[in-house]
This record gives C-alpha cells, structure tokens and sequence, in this order.
C-alpha cells in the first residue's frame, strides 16, 4: 500500500518535472507531428461521402460565379485554383461569410466566398495576419536553428501593430545561454534559415482542435499547455487553432497566411533581452518582413530595417513583461563557442 | 518671324497637307471635328488627330464666349456639320471647361492600323468624358503593407525631431 502511493507520488513528480527533462528536441517535434497527423486524419474522416456544396464567389471581376465543390475537402485555395493563377498565387486569407478563413482550412457548408489580398482597398486584417505568420516563422527558425543540447521555449507570441515596425516573438533560451549576445553573424544565420523556410514554400496547415488534443500536442510544454487553457476559455466555441508548417506545430491567436512562399524580404533584425521571467531570461527576437506583391527598394528597406532593430514597445495588453533598455546586456563571454548550429 | 528652331527649319508650314487639297483638308478636318463632339472621344489616324486637336481646342476657346457671341455663333455653326451639335457645344461642353483655359483635350496613340495600311493611329478624347479612361488610374493605397511600415518610420522620425528641436 505504501510502496503504491510512494509510486503515485514518484509518477505525478516525474509527470511534473517533464518540461525541465526534456527528450531530445527531434522526438518532441516528431510527437507533436504524429498527433497533429492522427487528429488531422480524424477530422478528414468525419465526411466519408462527397457532398456537394455551392460557394459563391465575391470579388472584382467575380460577381456571380458559382463554383460546386466538396464539403469537407474543398478549402478556398481549391476554390481560387478553379479561377485563375493569379488568384492562387495572390490570395493570403480568405473571408468566408465575412469571417476570416485560413486558406487551406476545408469548407464546411454552402458558403459565399471572397479571396483577400495584399493590395485590397483595404488590407488590414491580411496584414496583421501577415505580421502574425511572420512571428510564426522566426518562433519555427528560432526552435530549430540551436544545437540540440540547448533547450529553446518559445513563449506566446505578442500580437504587434504593423506600424510598430517590426514583428516579435519571445522566447526563454537555455539557462547556458543566459552570457550569450547575438552577434550580426548569428542573426544572418537566423535570417538564411528563415530564407530557406521561405524557399521551400511550406503550407501552413490550420487544424481547429478541442483542448485535450492541444494539450497531448504540448505534453513537454508547460507554458504552452497554460496558454492553450487560456486560448480554450477566452474562444467562444472552446476550441484552439493549431498549425503546422513543415514539421513544426504550433498555436496560433488567429489566422495564419497560406504559405512561407508569401514572403520575400525577411530578415531577423534584432535579439533584445528583457530581464528575467519565471521560466528565464526572456528574449524577444525582431524581424522585418515584406511579401513579394510589395517590395521596397533598398533605401527604404534599409530605413525601416534600422528601425526595427529597436525594441518593439508591446501594447498594454501584456504588462507583465516591462520592456528594459536593450543595452542592459550581461557581459558576454567572447570566447565560449557560437552556439548556432551552421545553416 | 522666328519664334524656335523648328518654326525657322520649317519655312513657316505649320500645318500637314491632308486631302486633295486646302479646301478638302478643311472639309475632312470638319468632318473629324464633328465626330468628336458627339462622341466625345474618337479614334482616327495620328496625324490627323493631331490636325485636329488645334481645331477643337480652339473651338471650346469660341464656345466659352457664350452663344450671345456673333463670331463665337458662326464659329460653331461652320465647324459643325450638324447642326444639332450646336447646343451642345454652347451648353454641355463650354459649361465644361469653364475653369480650365487651355488643354481642354487629350491625345493618346494606340497600335498601328492592322487591316489596311499600319498606319499610326490615336485616340483624341474632350477630357470629362463619361468614359472609362484612357490611362489606367494610378492607385495609392494608405493602408497597404509597406506604407503602413513607412508610416510609423515616419512618424518615429518626426517625434525624433520635435525632440531635438
């Protein structure tokens, strides 16, 4: 009787203590994958017959088209390569009965549809979902550029105005790693991994789950698994959106863009320390980003590149994280080895 | 009389032979006019709209004076082969342009004639017409990506400065 309750304490310990031994970070992503993949597969079963459904399109040049696709497996992408290539290579978001729509997420009832992209009249909501992916993608770049025995936790992503200049994504780094600065060296290896993201043109792949799917996908995450309860109580159907793009799942606070190929400039401007957090030292890496329908010269991208390497000043709905002057740096140690891994 | 290279090198003819002869210029040229009147925007050979454009401008120049004018009333009733066109001139057109005082057209050339004989063709337009335009309409757009980006920069820029002043 004992021994039994000893062990039952042992066992709750050792489930507690999973986030501070972590397997290697190949094992988790792969997890995270086979449970992304299975709830994926669940979901496509649900619709065993193909029924019809009619989507009417909305749109410039788009008035009155009528496209018969299937329930359940049919997404906005398929819808846009029924029209024309542009549409498939410009479109970003889709608004589905005037909600926002990722692009590869599949329809579900007779719908009227509208194609959203970068140059609308207005573009607001494409380009916070813009900012919002490019968070996604340095949060993946960051998670994969260290070498293994390095442990990265990536925070939940601060939402950011565009006009703030420049997108971010907190995250706590290894406690080795607490003397550690960037270097410019380091951020261009940040950058080239993000441009081989970009080159690959990866989907990222929405999937709406309940929370008990959300928390086995972040079983080796306790942050995560408190921000997926959080997310669960603040949506009003109780349900979370994941993504995966590539082999990397994460949680997002709204709709994500259709793929990495949107992107064109990108770069990782700036890793600021922001003192220390419960799980760290909290760093919040920068980036600047601009899709490939709207390019900038080279002057102005390299004034809005300086720019962005300063601290971006979160809006007031996160005021636990009080940002500190970025040269409040610890010293670093010149001589201890790069920790990136090459790219 | 010179008033620029090209009038000197020119010998003083100002204006292409068109026609038969002065009198059919005239007649053609008349006859174009017209056409651009009614319709507004026509499309016909480069250097004859070209020709022409002197001649409307000119017109819309009599019109302005009001249909009281004697010489502006018999301007128009001989540029107008038909008369019903008249009216329109003193009531649409001149009502128009009151605030401009020159360029009241607007030329543009198109491909070359396919069928008959490639030659050069434009298209010569009265500005404010009711159709859709020549030039494709250049859209700025506040709102978009990078001038939101630029937006900010600029308005960190002016705070900067405000501070240093």
């Amino acid at each position: 009787m004992a021994t039994r309750s000893v062990c039952g304490v042992l066992q709750r310990r050792f489930a507690s203590a999973a986030a501070a031994v972590r397997p290697p970070a190949a094992e988790v992503r792969s997890k995270r994958n086979a449970v992304f993949s299975r709830e994926q597969a669940r979901q496509r079963a649900l619709y065993p017959r193909i029924e019809k459904i009619e989507v009417n399109m909305e749109g410039p040049g788009l008035d009155g088209t009528l496209l018969i696709m299937n329930r359940g497996m049919s997404t906005p992408l398929s819808c846009a390569s029924h029209l024309t290539e542009h549409h498939v290579t410009n479109s970003v978001l889709a608004l589905v009965d005037g909600e926002l729509w990722p692009l590869h997420q599949p329809l579900t009832a007779s719908c009227s549809l509208k194609l959203l992209t970068f140059k609308d009249s207005d573009p607001t909501l494409v380009n916070q979902a813009y900012w919002r992916s490019c968070a996604a993608l340095l949060g993946q770049v960051l998670e994969t550029a260290f070498k293994d025995d390095f442990n990265v936790e990536l925070l939940s992503t601060p939402e950011v105005p565009v006009t703030s200049g420049a997108f971010c994504c907190d995250v706590v780094l290894d406690p080795q790693l607490d003397s550690w600065t960037p270097s410019e060296e380091s951020l261009r290896s940040l950058t080239r991994g993000a441009q081989q993201l970009i080159h690959q043109d990866l989907a990222w792949e929405p999937l709406e789950v309940t929370p008990p799917v959300a928390l086995e996908v972040f079983s080796h995450s306790r942050c995560k698994q408190e921000e997926v309860e959080e997310k669960a109580e603040n949506s009003p159907r109780g349900t979370v959106m994941l993504y995966r793009c590539g082999d990397h799942v994460l949680l997002s606070g709204g709709p994500l863009v259709a793929r990495t190929g949107l992107c064109f400039q990108y770069e990782v401007t700036a890793i600021h320390n922001l003192g220390q957090g419960p799980l760290g030292l909290l760093r919040r890496a920068q980036g600047l980003s601009l899709p490939l329908q709207l390019q900038a010269h080279h002057t102005v991208w390299r004034k809005l590149r300086q720019r962005a390497e300063k601290l971006v000043e979160v809006p007031p709905v996160e005021t636990e994280n009080p940002p500190s002057l970025p040269d409040s740096t610890p010293p670093s140690s010149p001589d201890s080895a790069p920790p990136l891994t090459s790219q | 009389m010179r008033l620029s290279l090209r009038m000197l090198i020119s010998h003083g003819r100002v204006a292409r032979r068109i026609g038969l002869g002065p009198e059919s210029r005239i007649h053609m040229l008349r006859n174009i006019l017209t056409g651009l009147v009614r319709h507004e925007r026509i499309e016909t050979t480069l250097a004859r709209a070209d020709e022409v454009r002197f001649y409307a401008e000119k017109l819309i120049d009599y019109a302005k004076k009001g249909d009281t004018d004697e010489k502006a009333m018999k301007m128009a009733s001989f540029w107008m082969t038909e008369k019903d066109l008249v009216p329109k001139l003193f009531k649409v057109l001149a009502p128009r342009f009151e605030t401009q005082s020159n360029s009241y057209t607007r030329m543009a050339r198109i491909p070359n004639r396919a069928n008959l004989d490639r030659a050069k063709m434009a298209v010569l337009e009265y500005k404010g017409n009711p159709f859709p335009p020549l030039y494709p309409a250049k859209k700025e757009n506040e709102l978009t990506l990078i001038n939101q980006l630029l937006k900010g920069y600029r308005a960190e820029r002016a705070q900067q400065l405000a501070a240093k002043a």
